[in-house]
Formats: structure tokens, C-alpha cells, sequence
């Protein structure tokens, strides 16, 4: 059976190629791994956490197959200059608030996109002289597969608005513009292969989602504390200071009133707490109010005083836009 | 994205409450508590676990980072961070279960961050040194008695999870101690800053007295002297730490 020998790529196009995949999973592996520190959804940051290690050994693979296919290992090579733009698209995001397009980017356009053209790879690459290749495709394959189900799941825990996903699918769109320009990893035109069907529930999917961030409805607090926080937020929300200076320590009575005068410069619409950490008997409470002009985030501590729980010291942690 | 980032960058959810460790410290000695939990609660031992996570967490993102930082470092190097990471996260997921299993929750205690700063060094040698040698060392010493502690008062689930992380992160000691040579080879001067950077570490992380030569129950932190020969540490390493901790000042 001749036929069985007939291939489709040659051996310095199957170098190229893969000098271009290892490209694209090498600069992947290090952009994952410098936004870790940036991005602070725990699930997003947990998952990023989880794959680098997967990318780099993906890397590691086509690095290690190249000197089999008489080109020097582990060098990475991008297809075109379109391609490293595209990159760049990828990568840029690195803002506080821009988790999602970090998830869209790689999950939503780089890896199905990588899914699709290993599985074209895997389909051309001939079963008689080729199964070095078909091997670290058929990993990279199965972790693909399970990345994009997880970095799914996660996106659409995070995109909870209209809002959001709009702006996610604007940049969804602007990132598939500069993927089809570059033709694509391998710079050939096909960046428009269909990506499979993935089930979003697959068993080893779990492995990489240790944490969706839940909503935390009820804070373990002293009850006491709890009226306190509840009286004093609606004070707050109110812009009604005077009851806010009933809640202040003696000794952080004027700086005290200084400051929420100041921070309270418009009134509040929602307000929630939003964390509460221990010091010894002390509590440090963040407090976030809502407005049609953004949000504010407030950290006080929290101390008894006279058998009441009172403010001893106050600041702002975050303000957001609308 | 810069290379390094800022210290400030480090990104949290809310739930979390940054603290300078400075103050904390000022905090609890006001209200007469011993400035770090000693291990004698449950209360205390959830504080540590606490404690653990948050560091488990910047050891992630600070082994990210250097996978980024140095994209001109040999390719292993970039390997080795990479393969931290993961282990990384899987620790901070252990100590998520195990705060949860002491009936803790995340953002309970604040978080510092003077581990995260030591992982924005510059130099690749010097954070290698700083990080893998120096704060995971630190990492070997409170494991290893945690995984005594746990053993003492009958806890399997807390003595078997911590015992594996120890495991990990004896090899990311070495990991440290490997890179610290083949970066620096041929380049003492690189060497010795880096190694400085460590020891700068140690004497930060003796934390006052804190971390000490003696028995598991007596020691607030004791050293894990056999762990670190497993890791690598030479014995005259081992003999200076013990050296620089008795004369760290006490709070
Ligand atoms: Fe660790
Ligand atoms: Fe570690």
C-alpha cells in the first residue's frame, strides 16, 4: 500500500511549522505567567497558575523534535510579522479590571484556534513516518481541549453583565481581524478552521478550577458588630455624617470625621461588605459603595470601646469609574 | 508588560485585606498578643495555615513572574519556574482546603506582603537566591514542624497535605540552589550580590527571634535541619542560619 506513504509536508516544512507552534506556546506560557500577579480573580488567577506549566512542557515538546527533523532545538520562530501583532494584541491587557479580555484572548481565540490547527496537523501527518509528531499532537491535543473547557467555564462565571460580554466579543472580534491577517500560527491561511466541539463538563476539567469567586453572603462576625456595620453603612450610603462621627473612636474622632467628609462627597446607592479580616480581637472591615459615578472601597478597623463597636481608623482602598 | 513590575501591581480580590507587616505586628503587641501565631490553638494554627496560603500565593506569582522577566535565560530555567508555578498553585489550592477544613475562611487575617517583594528583585541569580533558597527555606523550617505539630495533635489530613507540599518545596530549594551556580558561573561578582540578596532574606525572615535552633513545641519557628540537607543547603549554610538567629533581635 504506497498510498500509505504519501504525506504532506516535507521535512524542513514540518521544522518550520513547529518552530512556529512552539512560538506561539512559548510566548503564551510567559504571558500567563507574568499576569498571574495582575489579575485578581483567585479562579483566574489559580487557572493561569495551573496551564503555564502545561504550555511550557507543549513548548518543550516541539523543541525537543526539532533537532529530529535536522533543525536546531528549541527555537521558537513566528510565522510573520502579523502573527507577533497579534501577540501583542493578546498580551496587552494587563489593566486590574481586564481579567476577561486576558481569559478571551487565550481561551477565547489562541488555544481553539492552536485545537483547531493541531487537529488539521494531526489529520495530514502521515501514520507511517510520522507518529513523533502525532504523539506531541495528540497531547498538546487533550490539554488543549481541557484548557478551553476550563478557561470557559471561568470567562463565563466573570462576564456577568450585557455589558461585559460585549466588550469581550468586541475584543474577541479584534483579535480573530489580526489572527487572519497572520494567516493564522502557521502563517498559511488557516486561522478560519473550525474549532471542535468541546464539552464543557469534562471529568478532568475540575482538576483546574479550584475557586469561583462566590458571592459571601453572610460574614462570620461577632452579631454586635454585625448592627454596627449595618447601622454605619447606611449612614454612610445616606452621606449622613453626623451619625457616621457617632460611630468613631475618641482618638480617631476628628481625623476620622475629616476623612468620611471627604470620602462621602456623594451619597451611596448600594453598599455591601466586601471583606473582614482579624487582628486579634480587632476587625478590619472593607466596605464597598456603589454610586452612578463608580464605586468606593473602604477599609476600617473595627475595635470595642466602651462595649461598642467603634471606627479607630479608616481609609480608602480602591475607587473604580462606573 | 513592564519587566518587572511594580511591587504595588499585585493584584487581589477584595475579600483580601493588605496590611504592611509592620503593622500588624504593632497592632497585636498593642493588644498584648505575640506578634506571629505561635502554634498552641487551633485559632492560632488557622492564622498560620492563613499565613501560608497568602505566601503559597505570591510564591505563584512570583515564580510567574520570573517566567516572564527573563525570556533571554536558558531555556530550563524558564522550565524550572514553570513547573513552580503549577506546584505553586496546587499549594495554595491544599491551603484553601485546609483553612476551609479548620473552619477558616480566605481573607480571614490580613495579608503581607514582604515575600512578594522579594520575588520583584532584579537579577534572575538574585531572585532565585532570595526566593528559592531564602523564603523556601524559610517554606522547609514552618512545614516541617506544622507536619510535627499535626502528627502531635492527631490531625492526618493537615500532616499528610503539608508533608507533600514540604516534598515540593525541598525541590524548589534545589531548583534555587541550581540556578544560583549555572546563572552566576564565571560571574563571582553577580554571585556574591545574589547571595547577599539571600542572606539579607534570612536575617529578615528570622523575624525577630522568631525562627530558632530547638524542639518543634519549644520554638515559635524552628529550623528543619534535615529537611534542608535534603534540599541542599551545605552544612556550613545551615551552621551561619543558626548563627544569624541567635543574634536577630527580639520584639
Ligand atoms: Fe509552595
Ligand atoms: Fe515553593
Amino acid at each position: 500500500m504506497v498510498q500509505r506513504l504519501a504525506g504532506h509536508f516535507s521535512v524542513e516544512e514540518s521544522a518550520k511549522r513547529i518552530r512556529h507552534y512552539r512560538y506561539a506556546e512559548e510566548r503564551m506560557m510567559r504571558v500567563m505567567g507574568g499576569w498571574i500577579a495582575l489579575t485578581p480573580e483567585l479562579g483566574a488567577k489559580l487557572l493561569f497558575g495551573r496551564h503555564v506549566w502545561d504550555c511550557a512542557q507543549h513548548a518543550d515538546l516541539w523543541g525537543k523534535r526539532l533537532p529530529e527533523l535536522r533543525a536546531p532545538a528549541q527555537v521558537s520562530e513566528p510565522p510573520n510579522d502579523a502573527f507577533v501583532r497579534f501577540m501583542d494584541l493578546v498580551e496587552s491587557p494587563e489593566g486590574f479590571g481586564q481579567t476577561p479580555q486576558r481569559l478571551v484572548g487565550i481561551y477565547g481565540v489562541l488555544k481553539p484556534h492552536l485545537l483547531a490547527t493541531y487537529e488539521h496537523h494531526l489529520a495530514h501527518a502521515n501514520q507511517v513516518y510520522e507518529p513523533p509528531t502525532r504523539r506531541i499532537l495528540q497531547r498538546v491535543i487533550e490539554d488543549e481541549r481541557r484548557h478551553i473547557a476550563a478557561g470557559r467555564a471561568i470567562l463565563t462565571h466573570l462576564l456577568r453583565d450585557d455589558g461585559a460580554r460585549r466588550r469581550a466579543h468586541a475584543w474577541e472580534e479584534r483579535l480573530h481581524a489580526l489572527l487572519a491577517e497572520a494567516g493564522g500560527v502557521s502563517g498559511d491561511g488557516l486561522s478560519h478552521l473550525a474549532v471542535p466541539e468541546i464539552p464543557p463538563d469534562a471529568a478532568d476539567v475540575a482538576g483546574d478550577l479550584v475557586e469561583l469567586e462566590k458571592p459571601v453572603g453572610q460574614w462570620p462576625l461577632p452579631p454586635d458588630l454585625e448592627a454596627a456595620l449595618a447601622t454605619h453603612a447606611l449612614s454612610l450610603a445616606r452621606g449622613n455624617l453626623a451619625a457616621v462621627a457617632e460611630d468613631l473612636a475618641p482618638e480617631f474622632r476628628s481625623a476620622g470625621e475629616e476623612f468620611y467628609r471627604s470620602a462621602l462627597a456623594t451619597g451611596f446607592e448600594r453598599h455591601a461588605v466586601v471583606g473582614a479580616a482579624k487582628i486579634g480581637s480587632h476587625r478590619q472591615i472593607k466596605l464597598r459603595l456603589e454610586s452612578r459615578q463608580g464605586a468606593v472601597v473602604l477599609l476600617s478597623r473595627w475595635a470595642q470601646r466602651d462595649g461598642r463597636w467603634r471606627v479607630v481608623e479608616a481609609e480608602v482602598v480602591r475607587t473604580e469609574p462606573a | 508588560m513592564d519587566r518587572p513590575i511594580a511591587y504595588d501591581k499585585l493584584a487581589r480580590e477584595d475579600r483580601f485585606v493588605r496590611m504592611r507587616a509592620r503593622r500588624v505586628v504593632e497592632l497585636k503587641l498593642e493588644q498584648g498578643l505575640p506578634p506571629f501565631p505561635d502554634l498552641a490553638s487551633r485559632e492560632s494554627i488557622k492564622e498560620r495555615v492563613h499565613g501560608i496560603m497568602v505566601g503559597e500565593l505570591q510564591a505563584m506569582e512570583g515564580a510567574g513572574r520570573t517566567v516572564y522577566d527573563f525570556p533571554d535565560a536558558p531555556w530550563e530555567f524558564a522550565m524550572d519556574m514553570a513547573r513552580q508555578v503549577w506546584d505553586e498553585s496546587r499549594h495554595v489550592e491544599i491551603y484553601i482546603r485546609l483553612l476551609e477544613h479548620l473552619d477558616g475562611y480566605v481573607g480571614e487575617f490580613p495579608e503581607t506582603t514582604i515575600l512578594w517583594r522579594c520575588a520583584c528583585a532584579e537579577d534572575a541569580a538574585a531572585r532565585v537566591a532570595g526566593v528559592n533558597r531564602g523564603l523556601e527555606g524559610l517554606a522547609c523550617d514552618v512545614f516541617n514542624q506544622l507536619v510535627h505539630i499535626a502528627r502531635k495533635i492527631g490531625d492526618p489530613i493537615l500532616e499528610h497535605a503539608v508533608d507533600f507540599v514540604l516534598a515540593d518545596e525541598i525541590t524548589h530549594v534545589r531548583m534555587g540552589s541550581k540556578w544560583l551556580n549555572a546563572l552566576t558561573e564565571g560571574d563571582p561578582e553577580r554571585r556574591k550580590r545574589a547571595i547577599e540578596f539571600q542572606e539579607s532574606i534570612d536575617e529578615r525572615f528570622n523575624l525577630g527571634g522568631m525562627r530558632r535552633e530547638g524542639e518543634h513545641e519549644d520554638v515559635p519557628i524552628s529550623i528543619a535541619t534535615e529537611a534542608r540537607r535534603l534540599a541542599g543547603f551545605t552544612e556550613e549554610e545551615i551552621a551561619r542560619l543558626i548563627k544569624t538567629t541567635q543574634r536577630s533581635s527580639v520584639y
